[in-house]
């Protein structure tokens, strides 16, 4: 069932999968934090050097009432769960993944876009989800150009 | 899915797990906040010893007022129409407001942030002063807070504002001219000034009787205790100031009209 091109280098775990896979989880962990911090809603006061939420309290923070962050969290769980079992053999899986993270990568850019040019704020965690999204996408690209 | 031999448990193993920690974790955390948060509303109490600041710098005049001028507690607000903060503050302060009625003043101040992510709110206190100027403070400045989410990012946010000035029946055009001429802007400069001078650097902010309120006592049972030690604090305590509109600008004292 496996190609074993980009996967089963000696030891039967492929690096790159499993990089990419660790880092999903970074991502995972960032928007559970950002979902919990939604929900028990602690908020800051705006001052001129920063601390307002104007970004986790815009109207774009939300999807049908719920955070924007849990369905990040969803995401970068399919994406763990896809690049894991990509570095366990499964190469169809790969694939899957670098479609996904393309996707996600192209939503983070539209979140960075809209943070710095509509909402006019920067979020750090949403800044490092993006930055996870982006650079899972780059691995996936990265891993065809590697090995063919 | 599986396409090894030996392992391929084992990712599927460790999937799961992830998946447990996740969501037991998230699970847990919301758990513990909620908890926390029904035990420290209580126990932040009003710090005693703090002394008040004061100022020479009086704020826009007659200041936006409800209650009594002649109230023993006054408490006063600075916040910005695009801070969520405080739009998340406003019904506190409003149920606070109205729970005393006449025996506080409160004293609504303007303090726009000169930060790029609010960057229309100080031409939303301006709006705000303008509908003061014809009487209307308080309709627009509830409008404007209750509503934040729809305007704080709209780029035809003057639009929503024309329809809330005629939503509270103001005179647009007049509103509109007032938003441009200086009255308006002169008020929201005066209390910005005032801020300053009482050492305010974000927003929202509160004063009861000069002491600054840390943020975490700006919760509507906080609020109350320190009201309440102010209130014990003053001579007839118990009896509520009559309510005395200051003169000069319909904007005090409007929304409590007492009946007596």
């Amino acid at each position: 069932m496996s190609d074993a091109e980009i996967v089963n280098e000696g030891n039967g775990i492929a690096k790159l999968p499993l990089a990419a896979a660790l880092l999903a989880l970074v991502g995972l962990f960032d928007s559970i934090y950002l979902t919990i911090h939604h929900y028990t809603g602690e908020n800051v006061p705006c001052s001129v050097t920063g601390g307002c939420e104007m970004v986790l309290t815009s109207a774009w923070s939300q999807i049908a009432g719920y955070p924007l962050s849990i369905f990040g969290a969803a995401a970068y769980f399919v994406a763990f769960s896809l690049a894991l079992l990509a570095a366990f053999g499964n190469r169809p899986l790969w694939k899957l993944f670098g479609l996904q993270t393309l996707v996600m990568a192209g939503f983070s850019f539209w979140l960075i876009y809209l943070q710095a040019f509509v909402i006019g704020a920067f979020c750090q965690f949403c800044l490092l989800s993006a930055a996870t999204s982006i650079t899972l996408c780059i691995i996936a690209l990265a891993s065809r150009f590697w090995r063919s | 899915m599986s396409n090894g031999k030996n392992n391929s448990k084992t990712p599927l193993i460790i999937i799961g797990l992830v998946l447990i920690v996740a969501v037991g974790g998230a699970w847990w955390f919301l758990g513990q906040s909620n908890a926390g948060i029904k035990n420290t509303n209580k126990p932040t109490n009003a710090k005693a010893g703090q002394t008040p600041i004061v100022t020479n710098i009086q704020g826009a005049q007659p200041p936006n007022m409800l209650g009594s001028a002649n109230a023993s507690v006054t408490v006063e607000e600075f916040a910005d129409f695009q801070c969520p903060t405080c739009g998340v503050m406003h019904p506190k302060v409003k149920e606070v407001v109205s729970t005393y009625g006449s025996r506080i003043k409160f004293i609504f101040r303007e303090y726009p942030l000169a930060i790029p992510a609010h960057d229309k709110a100080y031409e939303a206190a301006v709006a705000a002063e303008a509908a003061g100027l014809q009487g209307k403070f308080w309709d627009m400045q509830n409008l404007l807070f209750s509503n934040q989410q729809a305007w704080s990012a709209n780029p035809d946010y003057r639009k929503v504002w024309e329809e809330y000035a005629a939503k509270i029946g103001l005179d647009v055009d007049r509103w509109k001219n007032d938003m441009a001429g200086l009255n308006a802007k002169a008020r929201v400069d005066a209390d910005l000034a005032r801020g300053r001078a009482l050492n305010v650097n974000s927003t929202p902010s509160i004063f009861i009787n000069g002491i600054k309120l840390e943020f975490e006592q700006m919760t509507v049972e906080t609020m109350r205790q320190m009201i309440d030690a102010e209130l014990a604090k003053a001579p007839n305590a118990s009896q509520p100031a009559p309510s005395a509109p200051a003169a000069g600008n319909s904007n005090t004292a409007n929304v409590e009209p007492k009946k007596q």
